[in-house]
């Protein structure tokens, strides 16, 4: 026994892993659940001694041999997502964050070659950690927050971190958490936090340890488009003094900060509180006249502005405030968007202007945003944002997908409905629609999906989704009783008359069976390809539901999507282009479905997936009931092999309905949808 | 599944243990596992070979499952729990023809006849009596403290209650006061009732081959329910002779040809030692675990081997180490229960984290904050694991987890 060792020192915990790992080893499958929970109590104890995460390094390949990852998610390492690293690191269970530990370390010694798994590669785990450690960036600093210091393996996770920035690379990782930056506000999200917070990470790691990093890594425009876009802001000088110097400067100068901010905001698709200064001294100092400029705006907005220069005024002095930013840049995509040509949107927006929220709506609001600015200033902020981007509206992490699509739909394709909607809100707590004529009032309904308002989205959804979540869940309760997905009669009256009539789903509601799958493909590519529909472009936006897989091809949930358009790529392969409310939209689904957001034709804020690849997924969609003559059938074999794709992945195990029982079932429901 | 050896012998599990099974299967004998339907789809999942039964209390069908693992061709049974003891001796006494075996195992089931049958065959015993009803109890306690010339008002001496046939700590009361005897409900009736015997309590763990012993552990409990470290200290070591004596009259007593028993004993401070019980089933509190880690044998293995009729002595002699000089160091456990009455979490001592004789715990969180009552022995919400070098050092630390808290 080595008493004189320090106690709980690294060397005895080496030595007490081993005899655990030794009854792991023997273990019989069935019997390692056990074994396993012992090792990782020692695991997670090593990792907390002075150098035991190097002590633990030198076990990885054992610990993975040993079985210790086996009947766990760890045993297809290759389906790790280094987003979820963090959360079980942080969470409360010692065991989980034991396990991770040693699924990270396993990891590095894939990554360094010193050992070999089936299924990844030592580029795949390098990849892998460049991204855990870019997600954690922080952790490589001296001071912990409050939160961190709240947690009680902190110190442990830290010198675990500390460790693989050692052996992956610290250039490394800050590239990939700067590509990660850079892919996520290509889609032009309404929400900038996240990615303000890793810019912070990224100017902080450069400030303290810029030696170490080799090269360049792209981070330099990011971080001065936050705090230093232009030259008289370049030293970061604070919004005060920043005004001080506009106050001073010629006017070719300023000019040249405006442009200078506008092309800041239009690179990155994020908005320096200096540019909301300058908005908000522009409009002080009677320099009106600079905002075109500041907001970078084309022919189309120009048009706007010289339109409704008045209205434009008002929202730049009400909207956009140093806590409100970003709404410089959705002014500046209305604009552009031409909506100030459509006749009910200015004077709708004049409307907007003079609403007072409701004392709940005001507390709802500065709950979610505080007090940087009054609740309505923010709304009126968020409107700007949704109506430029409407497709950077994201659902936060609530279960309503349906309601964000809603209203970037609306945002997209029916503004002046989704005004009416926000006014009625903002006055009165409550929205009000029909359903095949009966009247549905949401302040009457109890709460839907999101039992409360949701307070990690932007702020038309902090107002609307409780009330729209509330109406399509009183809209699903009115269809009980039908038979067939609800979805085929909700869709038109919920979103809006352009939503197809006819609405094909893969799969039958009661038994969860596939129903007439092959049927269904052929019908969507009728419908949707344009080789087989003689070319006709998606009109409006269309709801579609998807199945989502993970990066196995696991079945994960049901989600909603709309199709916004179909189109080639500049490679000449045919794609669907899509909105999906959730927050970040690349995602891999398994089985080669990689949805990409950028660099395939997408416009900021759409998704795309080849069409065949698509269609994989694709479990429910609309169409007109009176479509054109389809000009050409799909190929056979090409069904075929999409059906395959769905059978391996989100319905694998899922029976194929009898045809004659899906022939009963649809004359109960009155015959097919169309 | 290991390379299995068809001269040998063939080994039904009764009862469903993972650690048990696991050990068999890594072990070069057949084997099949008998245990009730619930365990049946993840035998099958998982390849374990697997016979449907469940056993209630003994009855015309125990002829049934022998004659099943009969045909199967099954050598022997090996009980795995208390509840499968007499079903283990019923099927046994027909898989090797020998009725007495049948009669052998109800003494094991039966705390009282196995005291009356110890105590025929000369073995000392403590004062005992069975009891129907709380009447009985109360009784006991006072005859018992009259004897000892205790006067009304004296505090008493604690009397032992232990459910008839329940295994080990599970049943097992302590009683010093008439208000003590109120907490127990009839359904823990029939019981026995013991004398308290101040002394050292010790168990032992057997593995018996034609009626030799071939194995003898001996686990010394620091404190009854709380912990036990094997090997003992030298102290208790210095009894081995003794002790071995002891076991071979029990051998005697209960006409043990094969397998393996795990009797209970007390030493006074004169030496002498009391019979307490016996049991003919593999012990609780990871014992088994705790001399795999001392000494590095599986006794589940162990066993397999001392029931099998076609083991040979060269495998016995080839399996088990030498007692005591052959341990690697002393392995413990301690039984955590929460000493405060409200709990929200479970957190190990610092102090005890830092012992350099602590391995790991498995200890559960709490699932509810108000702790109740402990009512029996053998109610802890997990164990803490610890290895040394030093028996008196393991000694101290097991007691001193008593003053800690694991549940804050």
């Amino acid at each position: 026994m080595t008493e004189h060792t320090a106690p709980g020192g690294a060397d005895r915990l080496a030595g007490t892993l081993d005899a655990a790992l030794q009854r792991l080893e023997l273990a019989r499958p069935f019997a390692k659940p056990r074994f396993q929970g012992q090792v990782l109590d020692i695991v997670g104890r090593l990792a907390a001694a002075p150098e035991g995460v190097e002590r633990l390094y030198a076990f990885a390949p054992r610990m993975d041999a040993a079985g210790l990852f086996h009947g766990s998610d760890y045993d297809r390492p290759d389906a790790l997502l280094p987003q979820l690293v963090a959360g079980s690191l942080d969470g409360p269970s010692a065991a989980a964050t034991a396990l991770e530990t040693a699924s990270l370390l396993r990891m590095l010694a894939i990554a360094k070659g010193e050992v070999t798994h089936p299924g990844v590669h030592a580029d795949g785990a390098r990849r892998f950690l460049r991204q855990v450690l870019a997600l954690n960036m922080h952790r490589l600093f001296g001071v912990a927050d409050e939160a961190a210091r709240a947690r009680p393996r902190e110190a442990a996770t830290r010198a675990l971190f500390r460790f693989l920035a050692e052996e992956i690379g610290l250039s490394d990782a800050l590239e990939a958490l700067v590509a990660e930056i850079w892919r996520i506000l290509a889609q032009r999200p309404i929400q900038t936090g996240p990615a303000r917070e890793m810019i912070v990470q990224t100017a902080m790691t450069l400030a303290e340890k810029g030696g170490e990093i080799e090269g360049r890594i792209g981070a330099d425009r990011l971080v001065s488009a936050l705090f230093g876009p232009t030259t008289a802001s370049l030293d970061d000088p604070g919004l005060e003094e920043y005004r001080e110097r506009l106050w001073g400067m010629e006017a070719s100068a300023r000019m040249s900060e405006a442009r200078g901010l506008a092309r800041a905001m239009h690179d990155t698709g994020l908005v320096s509180d200096y540019h909301a200064a300058f908005m908000g001294w522009a409009m002080e100092a009677g320099e009106s006249d600079l905002a075109p400029e500041a907001l970078g705006l084309g022919p189309t907005g120009l048009g706007s502005w010289r339109r409704e220069r008045a209205l434009i005024e008002a929202l730049i002095r009400v909207a956009v405030t140093p806590a409100t930013p970003q709404a410089t840049l959705g002014l500046a995509g209305l604009l552009e968007r031409g909506l100030l040509h459509q006749a009910p949107i200015a004077p709708a927006l004049w409307r907007q202007l003079q609403t007072v929220p409701t004392p709940s709506v005001a507390e709802r609001l500065a709950a979610a945003f505080g007090w940087g600015a009054t609740p309505a200033a923010h709304l009126l902020a968020g409107v700007l944002q949704v109506l430029g981007q409407p497709l950077g509206v994201g659902q936060g992490a609530n279960p309503t997908c349906q309601s964000a699509r809603a209203i970037a739909m609306w945002a997209l394709n029916d503004p002046d409905r989704l005004l009416h909607h926000v006014a009625q809100a903002t006055r009165h707590d409550a929205v009000r629609m029909q359903f095949e004529g009966t009247e549905i009032d949401s302040s009457a309904l109890p709460a839907g999906l999101a039992l409360r308002a949701p307070l990690d989205a932007d702020p038309v959804s902090v107002l609307l989704v409780p009330h729209l979540d509330r109406v399509y869940a009183e809209m699903g309760r009115l269809c009980l009783g039908r038979s067939g997905d609800p979805h085929q009669w909700i869709n038109p009256e919920f979103h809006g008359w352009w939503v197809g009539r006819a609405c094909h789903v893969a799969v039958h509601v009661p038994t969860g069976a596939l129903a007439d799958l092959e049927g269904f493909l052929v019908r969507f590519f009728l419908s949707y390809h344009p080789a087989c529909n003689g070319g006709e472009p998606v009109i409006h936006p269309q709801p579609a539901g998807v199945a989502v897989t993970d990066s196995s091809g696991r079945f994960i949930g049901w989600h909603a999507i709309a199709v916004l358009r179909v189109a080639e790529d500049r490679e000449g392969a045919m794609r669907v282009y899509f909105y999906n409310p959730n927050n970040d939209s690349g995602q891999d689904w398994g089985g080669e479905v990689v949805v990409s957001t950028e660099g395939m034709g997408e416009r900021p804020g759409e998704a795309s997936l080849p069409f065949d690849a698509f269609a994989s997924r694709l479990y429910l969609f609309h169409d007109d009931p009176l479509r054109p003559v389809p000009v050409a059938a799909p190929d056979a074999g090409r069904i075929g092999a999409v059906a395959e794709r769905v059978r391996g992945s989100w319905a694998a195990g899922r029976a194929d309905l009898d045809p004659g029982a899906l022939a009963a079932a649809e004359s109960r429901s009155g015959g097919p949808p169309d | 599944m290991t390379e299995k050896n068809p001269d040998k012998g063939y080994v039904a599990l009764l009862g469903w243990s993972l650690n048990a099974i696991d050990a068999v299967d890594r072990f070069d004998r057949r084997y099949v596992v008998v245990a009730p339907g619930w365990a049946e789809d993840y035998a099958k999942e998982h390849d374990i070979p697997f016979i449907k039964w469940d056993f209630d209390r003994l009855n015309e069908r125990s002829h049934e499952i022998a004659q099943i693992l009969k045909d199967e061709g099954c050598d022997v049974a090996i009980p795995l729990y208390e509840e499968t003891v007499e079903w283990a001796g019923a099927i046994n006494s027909v898989l090797l023809k020998n009725p007495r075996l049948l009669s052998q195992s109800m003494l094991f089931r039966d705390k009282s006849l196995m005291k009356r049958r110890a105590q025929l065959a000369g073995i000392r015993v403590g004062i005992f009596e069975e009891a129907d009803d709380k009447a009985d109890v109360i009784r006991f306690l006072k005859r018992v403290n009259q004897t000892l010339l205790k006067l009304d008002g004296d505090v008493n001496d604690p009397i032992h209650f232990k459910a008839f046939d329940k295994a080990g700590c599970l049943g097992h009361r302590v009683i010093r006061t008439v208000d003590d005897v109120e907490s127990i409900s009839d359904t823990e009736f029939p019981a026995l009732l013991e004398s308290h015997l101040d002394g050292w309590e010790f168990a032992v763990e057997a593995w018996i081959k034609d009626r030799k012993i071939q194995f003898l552990n001996i686990s010394e409990y620091v404190t009854l329910g709380y912990s036990v470290f094997v090997p003992a200290t030298p102290e208790l070591e210095s009894w081995r002779n003794a002790i071995t004596k002891e076991i071979e009259k029990l051998i005697e007593a209960f006409d043990i040809d094969f397998g393996f028993i795990h009797p209970e004993y007390f030493v006074t401070s004169d030496g002498t030692m009391y019979f307490g019980e016996v049991a003919y089933r593999p012990p609780g509190f990871q014992a088994l675990e705790l001399i795999e880690r001392a000494y590095g044998f599986n006794g589940y293995q162990g066993m397999v081997l001392a029931f099998d009729p076609k083991t040979t002595k060269e495998e016995l002699d080839a399996f088990f180490p030498e007692p005591v000089k052959d341990a690697k160091g002393h392995a413990g456990v301690f039984g955590a229960y929460p000493r405060r009455r409200v709990v929200s979490q479970m957190q190990i001592p610092e102090e005890t984290a830092n012992d350099p004789y602590f391995e790991f715990h498995e200890l559960a969180p709490p699932l509810e904050e108000k702790v109740t009552k402990r009512n029996a022995f053998g109610t802890h919400w997990g164990l803490v694991h610890f290895f040394g070098e030093d028996a008196h050092r393991m000694r101290d630390l097991l007691k001193k987890q008593e003053d800690l808290d694991f549940y804050v």
